[in-house]
């Protein structure tokens, strides 16, 4: 549907070529740039010895994993308290207070608790994942508007059905967004974890890399970074349209 | 963080049931938290010390003495990255508004680049940089730039086309009318993307300057939990978030009062 | 003569490429006229006002006249008024500054301030000078661009069916506030709308618009004597047969 959007790929052919000719000539005073033929073969090479593909999975099944923990943990509760007033009273500002809190904050407190190992990893990314998905989950529920309550009151349905066949699929883009955001949430969280506390994955590795001053190397990581996002959200939107091909679950695409 | 652009409609009002949230009955769970972690932890457990010790913590080794200029370290890094990815948000923001062959051209590199989590380029800005300020600054700006631009964007294109008709009507020359006219009308929802930037720039903030120690609040918690004082870690995090509240809520009510002052009586 | 057109074509430009939405438009406005345009949707009546007013270029071989001379955007003595009152208005100046806006190019501060009040005073809107357009109802923020229109002493006004927007009652008003406002005056005004019974109250000649592309279709003389009143001139003779002439043109035998 959408045309080979041929400036944008121009556009980026031309920032790399620049790129290249701006190091080789050396006319900035950055010296530990490296220039896109570097960084190609410095890629090359980590792709050889198994490197980038070994850290990219890790990462990618530990953000995977933590995701649909944080997405079981944060849809349960936000269903929960979105549907019971009183329990949305008794907890909301706590949550607003804690939802305010930096995720980031945390990851000092969770090496302090967890140490350095794989735990630590996992628990940050649940435990920051969770409330994007609360939030919204919370939010398209209250969201629902009442005409429709009244029409699962006038259809007789028992609070189970009414759940399922009207408040489900009315807070269904609310919720998608909430998805959305805690996957994103949880991969950078999962490469901060892997930066500082567990030694492992595409955040390891760009640590490796600084430490031993490999410029070209670093910045392959960082890319595998960039790609492994923005695969990810694009597989995401792909599998949202595959199971609610009627758009009902659609928000608007940004590019 | 990534930041992912939460570009908002500027008539965002819930829409169902009104829930009344009682502030105050609302804290029970964090109340009851607090009260249970005082009962259970001990002002010696390696990593949960109770709750009342938090305090003291700050004052051990005369370490109070850095917690004010690290905080204006932070508010400073913040600052300034927040002002600078505002100027360039706006710019690029308007650029890539007015021009739809622009904004074709340069969206693949944009959506790329937003892609890459900004604690991944913090290594690479100390290579880069160093380890100063401006790295600091670089990296906050390279993260809190998105939502900024984008929703500068957003409130370009929702200009009504009567109102540039109107400005030409009135032969006004351009730079008025940029100054006059499109500028102010534009304003609102470049607020709202300084409102959702503020958090994510706050946090990046804090984020580098824990992971390189160079100033601020989060060098100093990056130096607590390495020198394993989890009480003044959580002390420390504790005033991190009051001061993101405190923030997070004046940019909140800026935007509100402009957006009045532009939909609003 | 106010406006000229001859064999006046115009294009609007979309995606899938040009569409010509006028063809070969004769039209002559003098001085001082009360002209309305009128005609189905989509026909090109915006389009016309827009190619008058110099915010669209028609093809090369149109002519277009303002008190003489060619138009190449928007020329001095011309003032517009649109129908989406909240995006011509600027909603976070008050309704003075609002006023003021088109005279901050051209006149000095003290002069400026003498225009605008004089000028709300006309509209009835003094009280409201430091208010923000939000703040009024629609009717008011309508007459505050009539104000605005009005500041810059034009020769001639343009309007875009102004009071589309509006209630029946409002309207009415503010079709009486307008032929007061230019009634003394020597001021043209062309004035577009679909509503048949305000383009024969308020004008001296009613011109509609017809095919695809558009061209002048009928002409039609509105010979009630002037000053109007709602009650009187729209029970007139007069009234009823140029009211019927202009129904019969736009919905008549096809």
């Amino acid at each position: 549907m959408k045309a080979l959007n041929l400036a944008g790929v121009g556009v980026l052919l031309v920032a790399a070529g620049l790129w290249e000719v701006v190091v080789q000539a050396q006319l900035g005073d950055l010296q530990f740039l490296p220039a896109p033929s570097e960084i190609a073969s410095a890629a090359r090479q980590a792709v050889a010895d198994g490197e980038l593909l070994g850290r990219t999975i890790h990462t990618l099944v530990v953000t995977l994993l933590g995701w649909g923990m944080a997405s079981v943990a944060g849809l349960g509760l936000g269903l929960a308290l979105g549907l019971s007033d009183r329990a949305y009273r008794y907890s909301m500002t706590s949550f607003e207070v804690t939802r305010a809190i930096p995720p980031i904050t945390f990851v000092p407190a969770a090496l302090l608790i967890f140490g350095f190992s794989l735990k630590m990893e996992l628990v940050l990314v649940v435990f920051g994942g969770v409330w994007p998905v609360l939030v919204n989950t919370i939010g398209g529920v209250h969201a629902v508007r009442p005409e429709l309550h009244d029409v699962g009151e006038m259809l007789r349905l028992n609070k189970l059905a009414k759940v399922r066949k009207v408040v489900l699929p009315a807070a269904l883009p609310a919720v998608v967004v909430g998805l959305r955001l805690a996957l994103s949430l949880c991969l950078v969280l999962a490469i901060v974890a892997e930066m500082v506390g567990n030694p492992e994955g595409i955040g390891n590795g760009l640590i490796a890399a600084r430490q031993a001053l490999q410029p070209a190397l670093m910045f392959v990581y960082v890319l595998a970074a960039g790609l492994l996002g923005v695969a990810l959200n694009a597989l995401f939107r792909g599998a949202v349209r595959l199971l609610f091909p009627s758009g009902s679950a659609n928000e608007e695409r940004v590019w | 963080m990534t930041a992912e652009a939460g570009v908002q409609s500027q008539r965002s009002r819930p829409v169902g049931r009104t829930h009344r949230s009682g502030v105050v009955t609302g804290l029970a769970p964090l109340a009851l938290l607090l009260v249970v972690w005082e009962v259970v932890g001990s002002p010696d457990s390696p990593f949960y010390p109770a709750p009342s010790s938090w305090w003291p913590a700050l004052f051990t080794r005369g370490q109070d003495e850095d917690i004010i200029p690290a905080i204006l370290d932070t508010s400073r890094t913040f600052g300034l990255g927040l002002s600078v990815a505002t100027l360039v948000g706006v710019g690029v923001g308007i650029g890539v508004g007015v021009s739809v062959r622009a904004d074709r051209a340069f969206g693949p590199m944009f959506e790329f680049a937003r892609a890459v989590p900004p604690a991944a380029l913090v290594p690479v800005a100390t290579l880069l940089l160093g380890f100063d300020e401006t790295m600091k600054i670089v990296v906050v700006v390279m993260a809190a730039v998105w939502p900024i631009m984008l929703n500068t964007r957003a409130g370009i294109r929702a200009i009504d086309p009567i109102r540039l008709d109107m400005a030409r009507s009135l032969r006004m020359s351009p730079s008025r009318t940029v100054g006059r006219v499109l500028l102010p009308s534009v304003t609102p929802a470049v607020l709202l993307g300084v409102r959702v930037a503020t958090p994510v720039a706050l946090v990046i903030t804090l984020l580098v300057e824990y992971l390189t120690g160079v100033n601020g609040l989060g060098a100093l918690v990056g130096d607590a939990q390495r020198t394993f004082q989890p009480a003044r870690v959580y002390a420390l995090i504790v005033i991190a978030g009051l001061i993101s509240l405190a923030v997070n809520s004046l940019i909140r009510s800026i935007e509100q009062r402009i957006r009045r002052l532009h939909l609003g009586g | 003569m106010s406006f000229e057109c001859r064999t006046l074509s115009a294009e609007v430009g979309s995606r899938d490429g040009a569409r010509s939405v006028l063809h070969d438009v004769s039209l002559d406005v003098a001085k001082g006229e009360f002209v309305s345009i009128m005609g189905r949707s989509g026909v090109g009546k915006t389009t016309l006002l827009r190619v008058l007013a110099g915010l669209l270029k028609p093809t090369p071989d149109s002519t277009v006249r303002f008190e003489g001379r060619d138009v190449v955007g928007p020329p001095e003595g011309l003032s517009l008024v649109f129908q989406d009152y909240s995006s011509a208005l600027l909603p976070w100046r008050t309704v003075a500054a609002n006023v003021e806006l088109p005279l901050e190019q051209n006149l000095p501060k003290t002069e400026r301030r003498q225009r605008v009040a004089a000028t709300l005073e006309m509209v009835g809107l003094a009280d409201r000078a430091n208010d923000r357009p939000p703040q009024l109802s629609g009717g008011m923020q309508q007459r505050v661009q009539l104000a605005r229109a009005l500041a810059s002493r034009p020769v001639a006004l343009l309007m875009d069916e102004p009071f589309g927007a509006l209630d029946a009652l409002t309207k009415s008003d503010l079709e009486d506030e307008l032929l007061r406002l230019v009634g003394g005056t020597a001021m043209t005004v062309v004035f577009v709308t679909h509503d048949i019974d305000e383009a024969v109250y308020l004008s001296d000649r009613v011109v509609v618009l017809g095919g695809e592309p558009a061209d002048v279709v009928a002409d039609i003389a509105v010979e009630c004597p002037r000053p109007r009143e709602q009650i009187r001139t729209r029970e007139s003779a007069h009234f009823l047969a140029a009211r019927s002439r202009v129904h019969e043109v736009i919905f008549g035998t096809r």
